[in-house]
C-alpha cells in the first residue's frame, strides 16, 4: 500500500462514532433510574450511558436517535452499539437496531520526518491553510474525500474522515506532500 | 451605426447629425428619423460665463433612484437595503481602519472585500462588526502591514478566536491567499513601541538577524509570531545594553511571560547562543537545528523507553541483589565522592537510607533490612544505570572512568553490561516490530470492513457476541433502583418542583379557556410599562434602560417637559381634551418605537411630535451614531418650538 517507502506508516485509530436509531421512543428517567454508568441531563434532553467492554459513550435521546463515541475501530463501535441496544432492550423498550452508520474517524500519524509547514501551505494553496496565530498546524482539506488533514511541525498529523478506508487513502495522498517538504534530521544528539 | 437601407431608394447611404438629431439620406434627402435620442455631455452656461456640465454626479454605490430629497438630509430615505449595508459597512471600516492607522488605500480594498463579501451573502448569520474586522485584517495581510488579529480583538473586545474563524472563511470564500505572517514585519512596531530613542534602528536590526536566525534553527513553525519577537527584542535590547524588563516586553507584545521564557530557553539550546555579540553580528552558523518540539518529544521517548527498561531490568536483578548486600555497600561509600554535578543529588538522598541500612543490618528483622538494602542497592543500580546509559549516548570518557572503577565486583560489571546490551538490541528492535504492527492493524482494518451489514433497514438486532449475562450487569436491580430512584428525586428536587408547577399552571389555564400553545420559539417580549401620561412612560422607560453613557438623560427629559410647557401654554384647550387620546396613542407609538428598538431621543421626538397634536409619521434615523441624533433632535425641538412661536 505505502509504495514509495521502506518502512511502513503507522496510523492509529483512536475515536470512531458512529449513530444508529431505535425506531421506539424511549423514556430517559427510566433508562437514568434503572442503569449503571449513567450520566442524565435534563435541560438538553439526553442521557449519557458508559460501557465499559468496548470503551464507548452513548448519547441517548428520547426519540430514539442514539450517537456512540470512543470506540477505537468500525467493527468495535458496531459491536458497542449493538451491545447498548441490548441494555435498552433488556430494560423493556421494543428496540429495533436500524441504520446504523459510521459518521466520523480520527486517526493519528506520525512521519519519521519534520515539516516545513510554510513550505507545504505555499505548494498547496487553496486546499492547505495555516494561521500560526490561532492553530499551530496547516490544516489540509481533501474535499472528494471529504477528510481534513492537520499537519504540525514535528511531523505528527491528525486525520479525520467518515470511514477508515477514507483516513488510509488521505494519508496516502498527504505523504507525497509532506515528503517534499520534510526538514531532515541534522543530528540526534543534542550538545 | 447600423447601416439601414432608405425607406425610398433603398440606398444606404445615410448621414446622422448628432446636433440636429436626425438621420437623413443622402441619396434621396428623404429624413428617416427626426429627434434621435443622443448621450452626449452638454454644456450649459451658467452666471459669470461659467460653463458648466448638465447632470447630477451618481456614485457607483449610491441609491439606484436619483436623490429626490436634496442633499443635507442624514436619513437615508428611499435607499434599499443593500446600498444601506454597504454605507453602514463602509462607515464601520472607516472607523476601525482610522483607529488602526491604515491609509486611504487600504480602506478602499477593505471595502472592495466587503463588497464583494456582501455579495455572496456572507454576511448572513455573522455579526457586521466581525466581518468588517475580518476584511480589515485580510488587508492588512496583503499589504504587508504589522498588524495582528490580537489588535482587532482588542479593539472590539471580541475574542480572536471567532475573528480568526470568519478570517479563514471568507479568505477560503474570497479564494484569496493571504501570503504567510513574517514575525520580521512586526519587530519595527514593537522596537517602537520599546522606546529605544536613537538607538531603534540599530536594535532592530539586530533583532531581526535574530529572528532570521530562528527561523533556520526551527523555532518558528508552529509559533506565534509575537513571541518569537518578543524573544528576539530582549535579547537585541540587553546587547544593546538597554535595560528592558520581561513585563516591559510583554505588555508590548501581548504574549505570556511562561511562553517568552520558553522561546529564551529555547534558543539557548542552539549553538547560535554560544557566540558572543560581536561573534554572532559577523558570523551566520552553517547547521540548523531540529525544531524544539520535536527533540522534546525524541526525549521523551527516550525517557519513557529508558524507564521501562528500567522497570524490567530491576525485576530480573532484585533476586541477586540480597546475596551481593555487602559489596554493593562497599560500592556505595567508594561511589559518594566521585559522583559530580546533578547526580551528586543522588548521593546525597542515598546517605540517609545508607544510614538506615547499617543501622538496620542489626536490626533483628530481616525483612526490612533486605527491603532497605534493596532500596538503596536499586537506586544505586539506577543512577548507576542511568549514568551508564546517558554517558552511552552522550560519550563523556570522564564519568566512564569512573564507573569503570566503581563497577569493581564482577557482578556489578557484568550487571551494567548485560544491562547496557539488552537495551541496544532492543532499541533496535522497535523499529521493526513497528512496522510488523503496523500492517497487522491495516489489515485488520481492511478485512473489518468486507463484511457489510446487511441489517440497516431490517431493523432487527443481530444477537451473536453478546454476552447477555454481561449486558445484565448494566442493568440495576429493583433494590437498586429504589435507591437510585430516591437519590435522584432530592438531587432533582429544584427540577421536578418547576416542572410540576408548570403542568399546574398549564392545567389552570385550560379549565380557564385561556390556555394557548405557546410556540417552542417565543420571542422575549418585555414587559409594558403603565404609565399615565407619556412624560411619565418615557422617564420610567428611561431608568430602566441606560441605553448609551453618552445622552445626558436629564437634559433630554428637561427638553420634554420643556416642550409639554410650551405646548401647554399655547394651546391648552387642545391638550386638555386629549389627554386620553394623546396617551393612548404615546403609549401605542412607544410600544411601536420599541419594539422597533429606536433610541431614546426618537422617543423623545415621538412624544413632543404627539404633544404637539402632529400625526405626522417620521422616518427616524436607523442606525446613527448618538452624537449626530442628539443634535439632530435637537434640532428638531427647534423647529417645533418655532412653529408654535
Amino acid at each position: 500500500m505505502d509504495s514509495s517507502n521502506d518502512e511502513a506508516l503507522d496510523i492509529i485509530i483512536t475515536n470512531v462514532v458512529a449513530t444508529f436509531r431505535t425506531r421506539c421512543h424511549l423514556n430517559l428517567r427510566t433508562i437514568a433510574l434503572e442503569g449503571t454508568n449513567v450520566i442524565y441531563k435534563p435541560e438538553v434532553g439526553k442521557v449519557l450511558m458508559k460501557l465499559r467492554k468496548p470503551k464507548i459513550t452513548a448519547s441517548i435521546w428520547s426519540s430514539g436517535k442514539i450517537i456512540c463515541t470512543g470506540a477505537t475501530s468500525e467493527d468495535d463501535a458496531k459491536l458497542g452499539a449493538r451491545r447498548l441496544a441490548r441494555v435498552l432492550q433488556k430494560l423493556g423498550f421494543k428496540v429495533r437496531f436500524s441504520a446504523f452508520k459510521v459518521v466520523n474517524v480520527l486517526a493519528v500519524c506520525s512521519m519519521p520526518f519534520a515539516i516545513h509547514l510554510i513550505d507545504f501551505t505555499k505548494n498547496n494553496r487553496p486546499i492547505a491553510s495555516y494561521e500560526p496565530e490561532l492553530h499551530p498546524a496547516a490544516t489540509y482539506r481533501i474535499k472528494h474525500l471529504k477528510a481534513t488533514i492537520q499537519v504540525f511541525s514535528t511531523g505528527s498529523i491528525t486525520v479525520t474522515g467518515p470511514n477508515v478506508q477514507n483516513v488510509a487513502t488521505a494519508v496516502e495522498q498527504v505523504y507525497p506532500l509532506l515528503f517534499e517538504v520534510q526538514k531532515p534530521l541534522k543530528k540526534k544528539e543534542k550538545s | 451605426m447600423s447601416s439601414r437601407v432608405c425607406r425610398t431608394c433603398g440606398g444606404s447611404d445615410i448621414d446622422v447629425d448628432q446636433a440636429r438629431g436626425s438621420a437623413v439620406c443622402t441619396s434621396c434627402g428623404s429624413v428617416l428619423e427626426d429627434n434621435i435620442i443622443v448621450s452626449e455631455v452638454q454644456f450649459v452656461e451658467g452666471s459669470g460665463g461659467v460653463s458648466s456640465a448638465v447632470g447630477q454626479f451618481v456614485s457607483a454605490d449610491g441609491p439606484v433612484k436619483a436623490p429626490l430629497l436634496g442633499s443635507g438630509f442624514h436619513t437615508s430615505v428611499g435607499k434599499e437595503s443593500r446600498a444601506q449595508t454597504l454605507q453602514g459597512g463602509k462607515r464601520q471600516i472607516q472607523q476601525l481602519g482610522s483607529q488602526l492607522q491604515l491609509n486611504q488605500h487600504c480602506l478602499d480594498t477593505a471595502f472592495n472585500f466587503f463588497k464583494m463579501v456582501v455579495s455572496k451573502h456572507l454576511t448572513r448569520g455573522r455579526k457586521t462588526e466581525h466581518v468588517i474586522a475580518a476584511c480589515l485584517y485580510l488587508v492588512c495581510r496583503t499589504e504587508g502591514t504589522p498588524h495582528m488579529l490580537l489588535d482587532l480583538s482588542d479593539l472590539l473586545q471580541v475574542n480572536v478566536y471567532i475573528l480568526g474563524k470568519t478570517f479563514l472563511l471568507l479568505a477560503r470564500e474570497l479564494c484569496i491567499n493571504a501570503p504567510a505572517i513574517d514575525p520580521c514585519l512586526y519587530i519595527p512596531r514593537f522596537a517602537h513601541m520599546l522606546e529605544f530613542g536613537v538607538k531603534t534602528h540599530e536594535v532592530s536590526m539586530t533583532a531581526l538577524r535574530l529572528v532570521q536566525r530562528m527561523k533556520r534553527d526551527w523555532m518558528h513553525t508552529g509559533r506565534r509570531p509575537s513571541g518569537l519577537c518578543g524573544a528576539a527584542l530582549l535579547v537585541a535590547a540587553r546587547m544593546h545594553k538597554f535595560r528592558r524588563t520581561v513585563k516591559d516586553v510583554i505588555s508590548v507584545v501581548k504574549v505570556c511571560q511562561t511562553t517568552l521564557r520558553k522561546r529564551l530557553t529555547e534558543f539557548e539550546d542552539t549553538p547560535t547562543s554560544q557566540l558572543t555579540i560581536d561573534e554572532f553580528m559577523k558570523v551566520d552558523l552553517e547547521q540548523e537545528c531540529d525544531p524544539p518540539s520535536f527533540i522534546a518529544a525524541q526525549h521523551k521517548a527516550k525517557m519513557q523507553q529508558l524507564e521501562q527498561e528500567l522497570a524490567r531490568k530491576l525485576d530480573d536483578v532484585e533476586g541477586e541483589i540480597s546475596c551481593y548486600k555487602d559489596e554493593i555497600e562497599t560500592e556505595l561509600e567508594k561511589s559518594r565522592p566521585k559522583l559530580r554535578g546533578i547526580y551528586a543529588a543522588y548521593a546525597k538522598e542515598i546517605d540517609p537510607e545508607e544510614a538506615e541500612v547499617l543501622s538496620s543490618t542489626s536490626d533483628p528483622e530481616e525483612q526490612e533490612v533486605e527491603d532497605d538494602e534493596l532500596q538503596a542497592a536499586t537506586q544505586h543500580l539506577t543512577q548507576d544505570f542511568l549514568c551508564q546509559v546517558i554517558q552511552e549516548e552522550e560519550g563523556r570518557g570522564k564519568k566512564t572512568d569512573d564507573n569503570e572503577v566503581e563497577a569493581g565486583p564482577d557482578m556489578e560489571g557484568a550487571g551494567s553490561q548485560r544491562q547496557a546490551a539488552p537495551l541496544a538490541a532492543i532499541l533496535g528492535k522497535l523499529p521493526s516490530a513497528a512496522s510488523l504492527g503496523l500492517q497487522q492493524t491495516l489489515d485488520e482494518s481492511e478485512t473489518g470492513e468486507k463484511p457489510d451489514d446487511e441489517q440497516s433497514e431490517g431493523g432487527e438486532l443481530d444477537l451473536d457476541g453478546i454476552d447477555d449475562q454481561e449486558i445484565d450487569k448494566y442493568i440495576l436491580n429493583e433494590k437498586e433502583v429504589q435507591v437510585k430512584t430516591e437519590l435522584w428525586m432530592k438531587q432533582n428536587a429544584d427540577y421536578l418542583k418547576e416542572q410540576k408547577e408548570k403542568e399546574e399552571r398549564i392545567k389552570k389555564e385550560k379549565e380557564q379557556g385561556t390556555y394557548k400553545e405557546k410556540p417552542k420559539k417565543s420571542k422575549k417580549k418585555k414587559e409594558q410599562i403603565q404609565a399615565s401620561t407619556a412624560g411619565e412612560a418615557i422617564e420610567r422607560m428611561l431608568e430602566k434602560k441606560k441605553i448609551s453613557s453618552k445622552i445626558n438623560y436629564d437634559v433630554l427629559r428637561d427638553l420634554n417637559r420643556g416642550g409639554t410647557g410650551s405646548g401647554g401654554g399655547s394651546s391648552p384647550s387642545r391638550a386638555s381634551s386629549d389627554p386620553p387620546n394623546t396617551n393612548t396613542t404615546a403609549r401605542k407609538r412607544l410600544n411601536r418605537r420599541r419594539r422597533k428598538k429606536a433610541n431614546d431621543t426618537n422617543r423623545d421626538l415621538a412624544a413632543n411630535a404627539s404633544i404637539m397634536g402632529k400625526s405626522q409619521s417620521l422616518q427616524l434615523p436607523s442606525s446613527s451614531p448618538v452624537e449626530p441624533a442628539s443634535s439632530c433632535g435637537s434640532r428638531w425641538v427647534v423647529v417645533c418650538l418655532d412653529q408654535l412661536g
